[in-house]
Order: C-alpha cells, then structure tokens, then sequence
C-alpha cells in the first residue's frame, strides 16, 4: 500500500469511530449540548409535524440528529418498501413506517450495530414495524432493485466515497424508484486541515 | 451531490435549500458560513427503464 493510500484508510478508519462514537453519544445522551441540533428542537425546527412527533416514541425523537425533513417530500405510499440510509435512533424510518402501513416495509441500514439496536427498540415502543441492519452506505446490504424509496438524513456528506454511495443507491432502488434526502453540501472545496481531520469531517 | 445523481442515472433531479438549517455553536457556524455549507433537501427518480 503506498503512503497516501495508508493516509487515507487510517483517515477513514478514525472517521468511521468519531462517526459512531458521536452519535452514539446523541443516542445515548439526548440531554447533553452538541454543537449541532437534535432532539424534538431540531425537528420541529425542520418542520415536522407536531403529529408525528408527538406519536413517535421518545426516545427516537430526543436522539434525532437530522439536518431537514426527507419526508416532506417523500410521498410515500401503503405498501411501499422504504430504505432509510444511515437510520441512527430511528426517528424518520419510524414515521416513515406509519406512512406506508402494515403493508409495506422499511428497511434502517446504519454502520453502528447499537444504533440498530436502538432504532429496534424505539420502534417496538412506537408499535411500528422496521428491519434494521447493521451496514455501510457505500455497500447497501439489499439486493439490486429491491426498494421503492430512499430516504436518508445528514448522512451521505460523511463517506469519502460519496460516488459509490450513489452508485449503490441507484443499484437498490427499483426502476421507477425515487430518493429524497436531506444533506449538508459546502459550496467551497473544505480545507486539508478539515479533511484531514477526523472530528471536524463528522461535525 | 447533485452532478454526482445526474451522473449516476438518476433523472428529475431537483434540490431545495433547507431554510432554517444552523449549527447551534456560533464559532461552528461562522466556519460553515465561510465554506457555503448549508443543507439541501434532493430529490430523484431512477428511470423506470433502467
């Protein structure tokens, strides 16, 4: 391996743990303060319905970290299949699985096996129904044309490999299939001080 | 993201800014006022041919 191939796998390995171990701290510790908001502030500052919030489960709605509202366009249907790329607590996939009825299913992929867990439990307290596996955007652990909508939340910008990511998310959708995401874009090439920077990539 | 979906294959490609989207720490915010970030809501179709 050459030295900036060495670079780059150490780089994703120490970004991959300050991923999981920052969101599992939002999972885990809702109450604390973190330089982003979550909770039931930043949904309702993203516009989601009271309704929603007030039927999902606590836990799903104090450990939310999204960045918008993927489901207000979403449009989703009874009986539809729904990926939630990055599901963390669950929140959206939550929602999304009232939307699309006992007929239909939702699928949370997140890279952090507890956070799946979590998701599963918040779920189950909700009495809605989602699968979530453990997994990495960049290989969606689904078979080719097996989902109807994507959804993801504040998640895409974190992979070093944001092609690939696409590429696999076109790869599970169904023809016909749509996504709607919500994300962090920079107009300006970030700096190698940010790149190189494991803590500051996943802020 | 966007050049990114296009290139991909997938079509009607539309992306919104999220309109109230802030970092809570005001030092993290003025840094992300300097690179442009901010966050986008996008939308896609994968051709029904494809």
């Amino acid at each position: 391996m050459t030295n900036a191939a060495e670079l780059q796998a150490s780089l994703e390995a120490q970004l991959k743990g300050e991923i999981m171990r920052m969101y599992q701290e939002v999972g885990d510790h809702p109450d604390r303060e973190f330089h982003f908001y979550h909770g039931r502030e930043a949904a309702e500052m993203f516009g989601y319905p009271q309704e929603w919030l007030d039927r999902a489960p606590s836990g799903a709605v104090a450990s939310f970290a999204g960045v918008g509202n993927p489901l207000e366009r979403g449009n989703l249907r009874s009986g539809e299949t729904v990926l939630d790329l990055g599901s963390g607590a669950g929140l959206d996939a939550i929602i999304a699985s009232r939307q699309v009825g006992p007929t239909g299913k939702v699928i949370g992929i997140d890279m952090n096996p507890a956070m799946c867990l979590k998701a599963k439990a918040n779920a189950d307290a909700g009495g809605t129904a989602m699968e979530c596996r453990e997994g990495r955007m960049e290989q969606i652990p689904l078979p080719d044309a097996s989902v109807d909508v994507i959804i993801s939340n504040g998640v895409i910008n974190l992979s070093f490999h944001k092609r690939r990511v696409v590429q696999e998310m076109f790869r599970v959708l169904k023809p016909g299939g749509r996504m709607s995401i919500t994300d962090i874009v920079s107009a300006k090439q970030l700096s190698q001080s940010i790149v190189n920077d494991p803590k500051l990539w996943a802020s | 993201m966007f050049r990114l979906l296009e290139e991909s294959g997938f079509e009607e490609v539309r992306s919104a800014v999220v309109p109230n989207f802030r970092f809570r720490k005001s030092s993290t915010q003025h840094a992300a006022e300097a690179y442009g970030v901010k966050a986008v809501m996008m939308t896609a179709m994968k051709p029904a041919s494809a």
